[in-house]
């Protein structure tokens, strides 16, 4: 059978205007058959959006072919047809909304194709009732959701009926409910017999697919089924990539547990397996329930806090309503919730970038709510990375955007330089190395250490992050993890490079973090906050919490692995304790509990 | 109220969904009157004309449900400039040769021909401004898009790209919101950082000085979300020579011939008082 998509030993190099370039793709070959579903992963830099814009023929390669069902991308002529049957959504929706009015948006492709406005139309009605958004079709596409933006993006595709979809890391910004459901949706149209190609950096996501491809510097080096994929740890950590969350833990287990079949991908198999495994489940020695660990002095307090964007205007939208958040110093504590539950603008409230409309605010002694309170002190005491933040670097230089904020402090000369410096080591970035290197020639992993190392520099008290990993590849999570945590934990946690003055003095920094991956929370916080229907809903230790699943479900939300593990033991009648907080814990009471150790 | 929100001052090229019965017309018909009135105002001859003008246009804000309150707070942003260009003009312009001027020094002089040149100026412009707010926020960029395309279909034959043209209204019109929530981002962020910005403090010249590291940014944000839009219209098979449909079917009714006679009358009015 003639492939849908076969590209042919391609090259591409991307011609920047100066300087010698690295060539993105070289010698790429692949074939797609219609019907498949294939994942495709690989680093940052690695060339998937590359490839994905060669299918499409959005690019053209510099030597080889790519035909798709049969057509030849290079053949301008061909280009209408191509683009019907391949479409493609992109990560940010918001950059691919053309029109002002969603159903409108949706219209966009169809009308590109000709077709007659009868036609359009149904096929806009069909489009958005597939994705859910036909009640919202009469609203401006910036009203709507991150998750239903994406939606609409999808929705624009699906109305020229193409043959083959390329989802190019739709579900970066997405919380775990928008992924569930995307993940639902992809399910439903891989049933319609549409060939789906999806690029992504959660290797969880992939299970879903028939196929995995892996991609490093621009050249397929893996190639088969998740099971055959995901064997390999080793090779794909050198690569930049991990294996699920499950499979780690389930390799953590088999260093203690014999009898742990290979490849356990996900929570059911795992739990399955062990299961399979002889077991006492009736002796329960559990450990004293910990006592609450000493807190320190409350830094942050709010009660009854509101806020409206756009206030008197026909624009105008409740983002918060009767939002209290306690927090203490010396304490990681997350903020979790759905998209648009208002996280980020709560976050905003803490740093002094949006004033209190309603209720109170007191941080670090200050009382934001009262007008004449100085906002400019808070805001160096209270330091907040935003979403993505390497889009606001402005400064040529790496050195001169760190020493940005400093400076406007009154910082100069040696002290500014040390200061830099300092906060450099703090992410993992060399001073000398790095001060005199161009922003914009860094990878998105660096630029992300850089706008880190901006804020630090300011030395701040309390450091506010908002969706600190989205978007990073696997290895630059994992680095960015293990950094925040020494920032948050000084004590445990390695000490940074630097002069024995400046750690002296090094400020005892509490970290408050919103995210969509679970797995961040876990790894980092202590405490939580749950926020839903734009309040905070509860209040908790990070273990309290993630022992709601039921409730976590309908907040949009879900168990990282470690805890949606233990919690299915239980239910097969394992005796855990319920205090099971990480991997650590769990393994310590699997080891006891398994009938036959190594 | 907070400083950073950038969006709440543009009212221009929002569009606002209230199906009144002005977004119902055909968009030819909401194109070629917002252009009369436009074009009426900008000719206007006198105060009198002016007045008459700016009455029948917040009439038609009304009648297309569009908040007095919203459009108004569009004007607040070049609100600055149109004073000083009135100053300008009453200090500046023209004294008229029938007058004593009622105060000189040296190029300055003040005059009541010339004070009403600069009162026309505080009329004209909030005019213009507010037919284009109104005319936004009651006409979707698809359907002017249709209605450009299917009023300069003519002049396609005559080699002018009309639908690329149509094409740039579309996007600089998305691309407003956009620029306001981006710029909103970064001054925020840079205010984390210790920037001046909603703190209520900070000399004019480091406030300028201070605008700087936002606009680079959002330059560069700026390039790089129009290169994603044109990837993703490529993507959705846009091609600048391609003949495209629309959604939106043309159909001229009664409403719009008396809409049309009314813009007609309402500028002839404004142009012969």
């Amino acid at each position: 059978m003639k492939p849908l998509i076969a590209v042919d030993s391609i090259t591409y190099t991307y011609k920047p205007n100066t300087g010698a370039s690295v060539p993105a793709l070289r010698k790429l070959s692949l074939q797609i058959a219609a019907g498949e579903h294939v994942a495709i992963v690989g680093a940052n830099g690695s060339g998937k959006s590359t490839l994905a814009r060669h299918l499409n023929a959005l690019l053209l390669p510099d030597t080889g072919t790519v035909r798709i069902n049969g057509l030849d991308t290079r053949v301008t002529a061909h280009h209408p047809e191509i683009r019907r049957l391949v479409g493609m959504v992109f990560q940010r929706p918001e950059d691919q909304t053309v029109a002002t009015l969603v159903e409108h948006d949706v219209a966009f492709g169809p009308e590109n194709l000709g077709l007659p406005p009868a036609e359009i139309r149904s096929r806009v009605q069909h489009a958005l009732l597939t994705v859910g958004l036909w009640e919202h079709r009469q609203r401006p596409p910036h009203m709507l959701s991150a998750g239903q933006m994406q939606r609409l993006a999808l929705a624009g595709i699906l109305a020229m009926r193409p043959d083959c979809i390329i989802f190019d890391e739709v579900t970066a910004m997405l919380d775990p409910e928008g992924r569930r459901a995307a993940r639902t949706l992809m399910k439903e149209l891989h049933a319609e017999d549409i060939t789906l190609i999806r690029i992504t950096h959660l290797m969880e996501e992939t299970l879903d697919a028939q196929r995995v491809v892996v991609l490093h510097r621009g050249a397929v080096v893996m190639d088969g089924t998740p099971q055959e994929i995901f064997r390999d740890a080793g090779k794909l950590q050198c690569l930049g990539l991990d294996v699920p969350p499950v499979a780690r833990l389930a390799d953590a287990l088999r260093r203690h547990v014999s009898g742990l079949p290979e490849n356990v991908l996900t929570v059911a198999d795992l739990v399955d397996a062990l299961d399979r495994i002889p077991h006492h489940t009736t002796s329960c020695h559990n450990p004293p329930s910990l006592s609450p660990s000493p807190q320190g002095p409350t830094l942050i307090e709010s009660a009854g806090l509101g806020h409206i964007y756009m206030r008197d205007t026909p624009f105008a939208h409740r983002a918060l309503k009767e939002a209290n958040l306690m927090v203490h110093e010396g304490c990681a504590h997350g903020l979790i919730g759905a998209t648009g539950t208002g996280k980020s603008t709560l976050l905003q409230h803490l740093n002094g970038l949006l004033k209190p409309q309603e209720g109170t605010l007191n941080v670090i002694g200050y009382p934001l709510h009262e007008p004449q309170t100085d906002v400019r002190a808070v805001r160096q005491r209270v330091g907040l990375v935003f979403q993505t933040p390497e889009t606001q670097i402005f400064e040529q230089y790496v050195g001169d955007e760190i020493a940005y904020g400093p400076r406007l402090t009154g910082l100069v000369g040696a002290a500014l330089r040390d200061r830099v410096r300092w906060a450099m080591a703090l992410v993992g970035l060399d001073f000398e190395a790095f001060k005199d290197r161009f922003t914009f020639a860094l990878s998105g992993g660096e630029k992300r250490k850089v706008a880190l190392a901006s804020i630090l520099a300011l030395q701040p008290r309390i450091l506010l992050l908002d969706e600190p990993t989205a978007g990073l590849d696997p290895a630059s999570r994992r680095d960015l993890i293990a950094r925040l945590r020494t920032l948050s934990c000084p004590r445990g946690g390695p000490a940074p490079l630097d002069s024995g003055a400046d750690r002296s003095d090094r400020p005892e920094m509490t970290l408050i973090l919103s995210s969509h991956q679970m797995e961040d929370i876990a790894d980092l916080t202590e405490e939580l906050t749950v926020m839903a229907n734009n309040t905070t809903v509860l209040h908790g230790s990070m273990t309290q919490v993630f022992s709601q699943r039921e409730q976590l479900q309908a907040w949009g939300l879900e168990q990282p692995v470690v805890i949606r593990l233990a919690d299915e033991l239980r239910a097969r009648g394992w005796c855990l304790p319920e205090v099971i907080a990480n991997q650590e814990d769990l393994l310590a009471q699997l080891r006891c509990r398994l009938a036959t150790p190594r | 109220m907070s400083e950073f929100e950038f969006q709440r001052f543009i009212a221009i090229g929002q569009y606002l969904p209230t199906e009144s019965p002005v977004h119902r017309l055909d968009p030819r018909t909401r194109l070629i009157g917002a252009l009369l009135i436009l074009i009426a105002v900008t000719a206007a001859p006198n105060l009198l004309g002016l007045g008459v003008a700016l009455v029948g246009i917040v009439g038609i804000t009304a009648l297309a449900r569009v908040p007095l309150g919203y459009a108004l707070r569009g004007l607040l942003p070049p609100l600055p400039f149109i004073i000083f260009l009135a100053v300008l003009q009453s200090l500046l312009g023209p004294a008229g040769d029938d007058m004593v001027p009622i105060f000189a020094w040296g190029p300055f002089h003040l005059s009541v021909t010339s004070l009403l040149n600069g009162a026309a100026i505080l009329l004209r412009f909030p005019a213009l401004i507010l037919t284009i707010t109104a005319f936004s926020a009651a006409t979707s960029t698809t359907a002017i898009v249709r209605g450009l395309d299917a009023l300069l279909r003519p002049l396609a034959s005559l080699g002018l790209p009309a639908q690329d043209l149509v094409l740039m209204v579309q996007v600089a019109l998305r691309f407003l919101p956009l620029l306001a929530r981006e710029a909103e981002r970064i001054a925020k962020s840079q205010a984390s950082r210790g920037a001046e910005w909603g703190t209520g403090r900070g000399k004019l010249l480091r406030r300028v000085r201070q605008a700087l590291p936002i606009l680079i940014p959002l330059f560069l944000v700026s390039l790089q979300r129009a290169e994603n839009l044109a990837l993703a219209m490529e993507a959705r098979g846009y091609r600048s020579q391609g003949r495209r449909s629309s959604i939106i079917t043309l159909r001229f009714r009664l409403a719009d011939g008396l809409a049309l006679t009314a813009c007609l009358l309402l500028a002839t009015l404004v142009l012969l008082m």
